[in-house]
């Protein structure tokens, strides 16, 4: 297929935290707010005068500082976050929001704030807390953590306009962004893809760490492109996989994959495409911060909520997007030492497989290195043994 | 006649098996592996080849299958397949009754469940750390000064058995030599360490979904030594295949080379 014509560019864009539209939007006074987890509502970072970015550790070599304050047995990508924001690579936040989306985000977070890694007179720290089960109380709590710990300190430090019309504004944008990125997702579906997993994934990602604002026109023309895109003649693909579990901000571990032979269709991961980019529905009849709070906890598909609807539904999620993105079998991923996916992968492997049928390989990884040879060879004699059988079944 | 090969390009030894379209192996080869992995898999072709007498080149080969860690440096392969389904399909060419596959090679232990056809059930490996490895056992044989095949029959001798506590080969390899120094039976501590490898074995196996019928495959198939603690933690008796363990990738990659290329 011909190469998109953006890329090359978010690729190059990927290799570093900040880029060029950070730096053209704050040199045009708009306030850069990190933060550190899916569980902080996006739209809220948003809002009008202030842009959101997720905080990622792109090439990142030794984690030896991070984890003399964070120990070994915490996931690597608090430890590189930490690295990163010790080497200084995160100076050019102007705040930075961290939920309890898990204790280990927290305690990064903190050592951060201990350490006194940003450099900029005005930043500001703030921890959420984040409800473990969803429901009516679960929601009371969300919004008072998200006023108190997003916009009334946005409003104090920068006189950010926190009113129900700038999260109207914000909530517009990010919907635009998510069905962009969803009408691009479609492509997915077809038997010889005009897109592969690994170019999505870059275009995904690329919105959760750029305005969105610049994202959205880039996105807008990759659409008309790939409407036209004419896709190889024969389908380089031997099976297509559903790509689930944590974290994962490292492209290569998908281009691995699909160099396997295996298309990745569906993506259900922290900094992919579901649930962090399906839109949030508004009405007239409910306050906006009601509404976006409402999406984030009940669409959470996070392992750390722990209510019993949560659990079974999170497996059922991941069969249904495997049915419908048509994946032949499921590769679910934890990084080492994420605790609440270690359990979630564990169960998540053994009901997928029995209770549903699907094929499932399941992995453990580091925070980098995603194409490393012993991970090839797993997901290598993955797509074979569901290559082998199919073919055994067709004949 | 036509001929296939299969080529196990593994981190510690490189090995070819070439077989005829009845299925029958025709030659074999292991060479240590050399840095240069494209080399190494060249003269081994180069070997096995020369060993079957209608044969003049590799360029006579019908199909070539390259498996192991450098699968896809074997010089004039048709395909590469993974050294996982390679294993299954060995063990299911030479022994179609066995149900799982305990694979100990230079740089990783894998547990292997092998289906009824040959093809994966399902497998367990593990990561980057050689623990319980070959490239384990030669660290810990050259602490003791003594071969890989001495050091198996020694932990055969000992009556009893010396805990190594690490699994880490570069702390398990200090730990030895500590032990060596405070004079602690040599018999034992090599016992120790087969045990110590038996256990990692026993995770990937039970990992997999190994229950019954498991054989072991790879280079450390060979230690005796090992063989025997592998029994003692899984409670049952190892079975033996009829050909060198250490050839199963490659008989995998020659048969699957012997399928494709008959279907070709």
């Amino acid at each position: 297929m011909r190469d998109l014509k953006h890329l090359y560019e978010l690729e190059k864009l990927l290799l570093n935290v900040s880029n060029d539209y950070i730096s053209a939007a704050q040199q045009e006074g708009k306030l850069c707010i990190g933060t550190v987890c899916d569980n902080v509502p996006e739209p809220l970072l948003n809002l009008p005068g202030c842009f959101s970015i997720r905080l990622r550790a792109p090439r990142t070599g030794s984690m030896e500082i991070g984890t003399y304050y964070m120990t070994n047995f915490l996931c690597e990508y608090t430890r590189a976050l930490l690295e990163r924001a010790i080497e200084g690579g995160f100076n050019f936040l102007d705040a930075l929001i961290a939920p309890d989306g898990c204790s280990m985000l927290n305690r990064c977070v903190e050592n951060m704030e201990l350490l006194k890694t940003m450099k900029k007179d005005h930043f500001f720290n703030e921890f959420m807390e984040i409800p473990m089960k969803a429901d009516d109380n679960g929601l009371f709590l969300y919004k008072l953590q998200c006023t108190n710990h997003i916009l009334k300190p946005l409003k104090e430090h920068f006189a950010i306009d926190i009113s129900d019309d700038a999260m109207r504004q914000a909530v517009k944008e990010h919907n635009r962004v998510c069905d962009l990125i969803q009408e691009i997702g479609q492509f997915r579906k077809a038997d010889n893809p005009v897109i592969t997993g690994y170019e999505f994934h870059i275009l995904t990602l690329a919105t959760y760490v750029m305005p969105k604002r610049d994202i959205i026109p880039i996105l807008e023309e990759t659409l008309e492109e790939l409407k036209t895109r004419e896709p190889d003649e024969k389908s380089p693909w031997k099976v297509r996989v559903e790509f689930v579990g944590s974290e994962v901000d490292d492209s290569d571990i998908i281009k691995a994959i699909e160099e396997c032979g295996a298309y990745v269709c569906a993506d259900r991961f922290c900094y992919g495409s579901f649930p962090g980019r399906t839109r949030i529905e508004m009405s007239d009849d409910e306050d906006p911060l009601t509404a976006i709070c409402r999406k984030y906890m009940y669409d959470c598909q996070c392992a750390r909520m722990m209510n019993k609807d949560k659990i079974l539904g999170r497996r059922q999620y991941v069969a249904d997007l495997a049915k419908e993105y048509k994946a032949d079998g499921i590769i679910y991923e934890q990084m080492k030492f994420c605790d609440p996916w270690a359990y979630e992968r564990m169960v998540g492997t053994v009901v997928l497989r029995q209770d549903y049928g699907y094929p499932v390989l399941s992995v453990d990884r580091p925070y980098a290195n995603g194409g490393s040879g012993q991970m090839r060879t797993r997901v290598q004699a993955f797509v074979e043994s569901i290559e082998i059988k199919k073919l055994a079944k067709d004949r | 006649m036509k001929f296939y090969g299969g080529c196990d390009s593994g981190s510690t030894y490189t090995k070819c098996v070439i077989m005829d379209e009845t299925g029958k192996i025709r030659s074999d080869v292991t060479l240590r592996s050399k840095i240069r992995t494209v080399e190494s898999c060249q003269d081994a072709i180069n070997q096995a080849v020369e060993k079957v007498p209608e044969l003049n080149s590799p360029a006579d080969l019908s199909y070539l299958v390259g498996t192991g860690y450098g699968r896809n440096k074997v010089p004039s392969a048709d395909e590469n397949i993974s050294e996982i389904s390679c294993h299954a399909m060995g063990v299911h060419v030479v022994d179609p009754t066995v149900h799982a596959i305990i694979d100990i090679g230079g740089q990783d232990v894998k547990g292997i469940a092998v289906d009824t056809d040959g093809t994966v059930l399902n497998f367990a490996m593990n990561d980057k750390c050689s623990a319980g490895t070959g490239r384990f056992f030669e660290a810990m044989s050259r602490a003791f000064e003594m071969s890989l095949e001495d050091f198996s029959k020694l932990s055969l001798s000992a009556k009893n058995t010396i805990p190594i506590t690490s699994q880490c080969t570069v702390f398990a390899e200090s730990e030895v030599i500590s032990l060596v120094g405070e004079g602690k039976p040599t018999d034992e501590i090599a016992a120790g360490i087969e045990l110590s490898v038996a256990k990692r074995c026993f995770v990937m196996a039970k990992k997999a979904g190994a229950t019954d019928r498991i054989t072991l495959t790879g280079g450390c198939a060979k230690n005796d030594g090992l063989k025997k603690a592998i029994e003692q933690v899984l409670n049952l008796k190892v079975i033996d295949l009829p050909v060198d363990p250490q050839l199963i990738g490659a008989i995998g990659a020659a048969e699957f080379a012997r399928r494709k290329g008959s279907a070709k």
